[in-house]
Parts: C-alpha cells; structure tokens; sequence
C-alpha cells in the first residue's frame, strides 16, 4: 500500500469512527472531527512555529558568518521552547490605562484570524482540513483580518507608538492586500477554480508548476504577502528603531508571544498558498517521482524554501520608508500586476481561442 | 518616455534587489567565523600582555630577583611591593614581592625596567578574572613562573 496523504487520513479517520462506534457517540462524529482536526493543525503549527523561529535564527546568523542558537539541545533546537516557556511564565504586565476588552481580545483575534487560514491549505491530495470551493478567497478573507487586531492593539494599548504602529500597518495591509489579490487572479483565470485542490490538480494534469508561465504574479505574491506578514523590509508596524515595539509594545508574556504565533502563522500561510499557486503543492518534481516521497514531505520541502526565501528577505534588504512604502505598492506593484493579469489573459487568448472563455 | 523610464526602473530595482540578495545567501553557504570561547581558543601571538610573572630559575632554585627595586620605582601606580635581604655570600635576594592587579594598568614599565631577566609578560594566561578583589593581590608564589625550556619570543621582549 502507498503510503500517501490520502491513506494517513482515511487510516486515522477510520480509526477516530472505530473509536467513536465503541464509545456509542458516532452520531456526534461530525462535531467532533473538526474540533481534532483543528487540535492537531494547532500542535502542527506550534511544533512548526518553534522550528521557524529556530530556522530563522540561524538562517540570520549564518548570512552574518555567526553561527546561532546552538546551546540548548542538538544545534539549538529547542532554544525556541526554553524561550516560549520563558514568555508564558513572565508576568503579564498590562497599561493601567488600556482599554480593557479590546486589549484583551486583540492578540487572540491576530492568532485566531491567521490560524483559521490553515483550514484550506491542502498538504497532500486528500490530506486537508476542509477544501472549500472558495478557498484562496477564503484565505485573503481570512488574512486581511488581522489588521483590524492590530489596529485594535494599537489603539486599546493608550501608546503613541503603539497608536502609530497600528496605523501604519492598516494603511500597509490594505494598500497590500490589493497587489495580493491581483497577482493571484491570473492564476484563478487560467485553473478556473477558486479552490486550492483543484488549482494544484489543474498543475498536475497541465504538467507545468505556475511560476514559469506566472513568475511575475509569483515575485507579486511574495512581495505582498512578506508586506502582510508585516515582516522585513515591510516592517513599518513594529520598526524597533522608529517605534519601539509598534502595535505590540505594550504587550508582554502570553499576549505578545500569541502576536509573535500570528506572524509566524501569517508567514506559513501565506507560504503555503504560495507553494499551492506556484509550486504545485503537493506534486513531486517529475524526475524525483520513481522515489514515491508522500506529497506532503513535497509539500513541507517546498513550503520551506519559500519560507526561506522570505526569511531571506528579512536579513537582505532595509526597511522601506513610509512614503517609499506606499509608492511601491500603489505606483509599482498594483500597476504591474494589472498589466500581467491583461498579459495572460492576451496570451490565453491566443493560446487557446476563444474556448478558453 | 516616462513609460519607459518607469519600466527600466522596475526591472533595474529588481536586478539590485536579486543582487543583494545572491550576496547574503552567498553568505549562508559560507562557514562561521566564530570561534566558540570557553571550548576554542585562538592562539595568542607570543608577545601579548597578558599576564605578569616573576621567573624561577629551577636549576639554581631561587627567583631571578635581586630586589634592585628599580620595577617598583618603574610603576606608575605604586602597586609593587618588593622587599630583599642580602645574603651571606653578599649577593641580594628577593624575599617578598606583592603586586597588586587590581590597581596594575599593565603598562609593562616594571617588566622593561628589570635589568636581571626576572619580570616577564605571559601570554597564555589571560583569563584572570577573581570573585574577590584581594585575590588580585598576588604574592611571588602566586607568579612564580618557571621558563619553558625552549624560550619561543619571550627573548624578544627584553
């Protein structure tokens, strides 16, 4: 038997109803199986949070010839849960004179609103929590929410760095978002589906990963989505140097480690569509596939690199300036992305005549 | 011409951007240059300053020192404490000598002023850190050093 995606999740759903049949509770299968679903995808992301934060402090330490974390476990590894343990023991110190309710909500609102966008993201044929048929629409729903938890961050922490960081990351999100949204339309212009599922069986019957035909759109994409994740060089909302924290200054232990989780979070999304869009997910590479490595060891590969390339970023370029910041995205990338989506649609055209419409 | 002014700027930007960034992955692939303290040392050069020590002639079992007190008239900060007796064969010997680190700058005026090759510069010991200052109040027997039997550069310095 292959050892796929698809048979881990029929192995383990069979067993979980097996389970249910001897408790006498299968008429509840239906609520129970999403809140599993969703308490494993949580213990995935933690584990996978914690190794990127490890990943991360070494891909910056070795571009600068240093060498990392390397003390606590085998090459550092668990540096990252001493320090998670660390943020979760520290006193939780609050502004006296914040606003309560939305201080309280907002970092869970951040994670929540991040986390819910790994509900569509396919990891092998099959292996998915729920394939909606609006999927990607799904997710830049879903993603785009986060700004109004920073925005409620920044303004309930009662910080003028906080207020500012707040505000330059809603006006960043949603001059972003727009690039976002339009690089991914060819894509759904040439797959006709709004799915991830279908958009990676499209790759794989076509035979061609969508970064050759739309390396443009993929170069949008990531520059978009890195602006998103509010991380370097887009990381106006929380420069250190200008605003001390941004929107998560005033927020310590627990709470500052649940925004931490979210931009972690954001950046493995958004990854993840991107590999789904451009990488062809779960597929092999055709002269690897004699090896039969499961899609999902493909999937996480690929979602590493991609992740890399942004962790590149980060330790490459400087941070933009807010007026640079604004120009790039509304001068440069919208404008070029409206020319790629009419360029597509040209070639398609020409391509394929009139039955692609 | 703006049109294209504004093309060529993206794609320029964009070879910048790409260039910069072959540079810091160049730089992953690389090794670390960083040597991990307490397990690697780096070999000091022979001549560095690190330690101060009185050096014992083990063939004739006694310090080099005559107590001429010229290295305690050499510190600038008065933090040699030296005393000598002359001895039955007329010769002077030192008996006590003290330095005090806490107070030594390291100057290296005591170790140029010896004229009877018995205050030299270490270089192996460095790590000199005490929990208590009166630890750094070291006596003769506390610098006792007793030469290597191959000298490496340590002729140089006098």
């Amino acid at each position: 038997m292959m050892f796929t995606g698809e048979n881990i999740v029929q192995i383990v759903s069979d067993f979980l109803h097996w389970i249910y049949s001897q408790l006498g509770i299968s008429s509840l299968a239906g609520v129970i199986d999403p809140i599993i679903a969703a308490v494993v995808m949580f213990l995935f992301i933690a584990v996978f949070v914690m190794f990127l934060v490890w990943m991360e402090r070494k891909v910056s330490a070795h571009m600068q010839s240093r060498i990392g974390p390397n003390r606590v476990g085998p090459m550092g590894l668990f540096q990252t849960v001493a320090d998670a343990i660390k943020l979760t023991i520290k006193e939780d110190i609050k502004p006296v004179h914040r606003d309560k309710i939305p201080y309280f909500i907002a970092p869970i609102v951040t994670f929540v609103a991040t986390f819910m966008g790994m509900v569509v993201i396919p990891f092998d044929k099959g292996m998915v929590v729920q394939d909606l048929n609006v999927g990607i629409l799904y997710i830049i729903a879903i993603t785009g929410f986060t700004v109004i938890a920073i925005l409620t961050a920044g303004w309930s922490s009662n910080n003028k760095f906080a207020l500012l960081g707040g505000f330059r990351s809603a006006a960043q999100i949603i001059s972003y978002e727009v690039p976002l949204v339009l690089s991914v339309v060819p894509i759904i212009m040439m797959t006709g589906t709004l799915s991830l599922t279908g958009i990676v069986e499209y790759q794989r019957q076509a035979g061609y990963w969508f970064i050759f035909p739309q390396i443009i759109a993929f170069i949008i994409f990531i520059t978009s989505a890195t602006a998103e994740a509010n991380r370097a060089p887009f990381d106006i909302p929380e420069a250190e140097s200008e605003l001390i924290g941004g929107f998560h200054t005033e927020y310590s232990g627990v709470k500052f480690a649940m925004f931490f989780l979210g931009e972690y979070i954001a950046v493995v999304v958004s990854s993840s569509v991107a590999v789904t869009l451009f990488f062809g997910g779960w597929l092999p590479l055709s002269f690897l596939s004699f090896l039969h490595i499961p899609g999902f060891i493909w999937f996480l590969g690929k979602l590493l690199l991609v992740i890399y390339l942004i962790m590149a970023f980060r330790w490459t370029f400087p941070r933009l300036r807010v007026d640079q910041l604004m120009d790039f995205g509304w001068k440069v990338l919208i404008p070029v992305s409206i020319l790629n989506i009419l360029l597509t649609a040209a070639v398609w055209l020409l391509l394929y005549g009139k039955k692609a419409l | 011409m703006g049109m294209i002014k504004y093309f060529t700027n993206i794609v320029s930007g964009f070879w910048n951007l790409m260039v910069g960034l072959s540079v810091t992955i160049g730089y992953f692939f690389k090794g670390t240059t960083t040597v991990q303290y307490p397990e690697e040392r780096l070999p000091l050069p022979a001549r560095s300053r690190s330690m101060i020590k009185l050096i014992y002639d083990g063939e004739k079992d006694q310090f080099n020192c005559v107590a001429c007190l010229m290295c305690m008239k050499a510190c600038p900060n008065n933090c040699i404490k030296l005393e000598g007796v002359r001895q039955a064969d007329g010769k002077r010997r030192m008996t006590t000598f003290k330095l005090d680190f806490s107070t030594c700058i390291f100057c290296g005026y005591c170790v140029e002023a010896c004229g009877f090759d018995a205050l030299t510069f270490v270089s192996e010991e460095y790590e000199n850190a005490v929990y208590k200052r009166g630890s750094l109040l070291q006596d003769e027997q506390a610098m006792k050093w007793i030469r290597p039997i191959q000298p490496a550069n340590q002729e140089v310095l006098k």
